[in-house]
């Protein structure tokens, strides 16, 4: 009697205290209850703390150590069916989480291991965001874990459904790593820009096996930096290969302002009405003279800089090759980023 | 007078200060066909008539030296003038120096005589001379423009002189590494003659050929 007192008042002591308690101090004070063999106000805190719902809900971890605590109390208090479910809640939050045998007895952990047995979970662990070159030995990698053996098909497919690349179909007794090396069945080729899922499922699918899995990935090409090509050599690198324009048109001024001169000399000097019109010979020739020049200086090709020129040419040529080679190598490298959603659960296929 | 002895002195000083340190000879003669223009005011005459003649120069760090004489023989233009024919005779004393590649600039005297069978008109005037050369092809073909004014001039006609001044203009041509070369040019200079008649002047004009040969 005594007892169903002090549980009446501890839970009437903890409900006037939940709301102002977080799930975590609900846990520890559980866990404290538990430790004290104190089995009902353990069981009443441990299960308040697994209701709070976001953002006040346990982390994961919490969660598994609160549900093991919660299994324990329940076997104790000889309710093993509200024991086992609880354990197998705990089975399907972590698939790989194990009671820590130096805190539970045998009894507890043993029939945890017979609830996870007797559970079958499919869960696919992913990271966040990676980057991967494609190609190399890198790899975007999946941990897919069962709680039994099981036969498992995971497939990568664009999100309108149109496949990409299988990456496991056989049995997986644990744990697996299934790893994509960034290439899609069609020659190797990178993927498209998009969005694709990763769909872990059962194979075949059973009406009371695990629910498939997918997660979303949204797959970014990033393209790789490029060498610019090496600048031409240009003087004082190299002679010049042609002559200059600048002669041609300082003989034709030469030639035109000395015929010019020639023709104008009367009318600047002296009486240009007197002057005999034989000065024009004088002034063509002249004029003619800087038409040759002018031609005479026509830019032409300069043999011998340009051989002097061919090596520094050839050098900058083997350089420019250099330059594409480089440049075609990093272009077919080109890294795939890749951001990974939440794990949900799929539709059975059909 | 102290015009022209300033004038020389700035040339020579100059041309000194960059002198290439280089002495040559230089020899050159003409062929050339002349026109004489005479308007004194009283009366107009127009001359024409072939002529030869010769310079010599001397390059010696950087100054020239130079000396000419030409000589021509003018007949009046046309049949129906009454102008007798002359002799010219002319002879150039010139000092200078090349201030730059493509300048030179140059003074002296310059004594000109028309010869009749009864007169002869002699001229003696100053000149400063600048000749600029401009190549055209470099070591083949090149142009030049010379420009001169008498810094002082006398006359002895009645009227005297005023200003005289003048110009030549023409093309040279050099065979490829060849000491000789050939030149074409024009010139005129006109004398304008004083005694308070306005409109008096003597112009002379020439088309020559010439030869010339340098020897370093």
């Amino acid at each position: 009697m005594s007892r169903g007192l002090s549980v009446v008042v501890l839970l009437l002591a903890a409900a006037s205290r939940l709301p102002a308690q977080s799930a975590n101090d609900l846990l520890q004070q559980g866990v404290r209850a538990y430790q004290r063999l104190e089995y009902d106000a353990a069981v009443a805190l441990l299960r308040e703390s697994l209701l709070h719902r976001q953002p006040m809900a346990l982390a994961d971890s919490q969660r598994a150590r609160a549900l093991s605590y919660l299994a324990a109390t329940e076997l104790f208090q000889q309710q093993r069916d509200s024991a086992a479910a609880a354990f197998r809640d705990l089975v399907r939050l972590d698939p790989r989480y194990r009671p820590d045998e130096l805190i539970f007895p045998p009894q507890v952990t043993n029939l945890y291991e017979e609830v996870r047995r007797s559970t079958k979970v499919l869960s696919v662990q992913v990271p966040p965001s990676m980057e991967l070159r494609p190609r190399t030995k890198e790899s975007f990698t999946a941990r897919v874990i069962t709680t039994s053996v099981l036969p498992v098909q995971v497939t990568l497919a664009r999100d309108d459904g149109t496949p990409v690349r299988t990456l496991w179909n056989g049995r997986i007794a644990d744990s697996l790593v299934v790893t994509w090396d960034g290439t899609t069945t069609d020659g190797g080729a990178l993927p498209e820009d998009g969005h694709y899922v990763l769909r872990v499922a059962p194979n075949p699918a059973t009406e009371d096996g695990p629910r498939p899995l997918q997660v979303t990935l949204d797959i970014t090409q990033e393209p790789p930096d490029t060498l610019s090509w090496p600048p031409p050599p240009t003087a004082p690198t190299l002679l010049p290969e042609r002559t200059s324009a600048s002669p041609a048109l300082g003989s034709l001024a030469a030639g035109t302002l000395a015929g010019g001169a020639v023709v104008a000399l009367p009318a600047l000097f002296g009486r240009s009405g007197d002057a005999t019109g034989a000065r024009f010979v004088v002034a063509a020739a002249v004029s003619i003279a800087g038409l040759v020049g002018f031609f005479a200086h026509q830019p032409r090709p300069i043999e011998a800089n340009i051989r002097a020129n061919a090596p520094a040419r050839a050098e900058w040529q083997r350089r420019v090759e250099a330059v594409k080679s480089e440049n075609a190598k990093r272009r077919g490298s080109a890294r795939l980023l890749i951001r990974t959603g939440p794990v949900t659960v799929a539709e059975r296929a059909p | 007078m102290k015009t022209l002895a300033a004038t020389c002195a700035l040339m020579l000083a100059t041309s000194a200060a960059t002198a290439q340190r280089q002495s040559s000879i230089a020899l050159r003669a003409d062929a050339f066909m002349m026109w004489v223009h005479s308007d004194t005011g009283l009366a107009r005459a127009s001359l024409r008539g072939p002529g030869f003649g010769g310079e010599g120069r001397l390059v010696v760090n950087g100054l020239l030296f130079g000396l000419g004489l030409l000589e021509g023989q003018l007949k009046p233009s046309s049949a129906a003038a009454t102008a007798p024919p002359l002799d010219l005779v002319q002879g150039t004393v010139y000092v200078g120096g090349r201030l730059a590649p493509w300048l030179e600039m140059t003074v002296g005297p310059v004594v000109r005589a028309y010869v009749t069978d009864s007169s002869t008109e002699r001229w003696v005037f100053w000149q400063a001379r600048a000749r600029v050369d401009a190549p055209i092809v470099v070591g083949k073909l090149g142009s030049y423009l010379e420009v001169w004014r008498a810094l002082a001039s006398d006359v002895n006609l009645p009227t005297g002189a005023r200003r005289i001044q003048g110009g030549e203009a023409g093309v040279v041509y050099q065979p490829p590494r060849q000491r000789v070369w050939l030149r074409l040019s024009y010139r005129m200079d006109d004398a304008l003659l004083g005694g308070g008649r306005p409109g008096g002047n003597e112009t002379m004009e020439a088309i020559t050929l010439s030869g010339g040969i340098v020897v370093p």
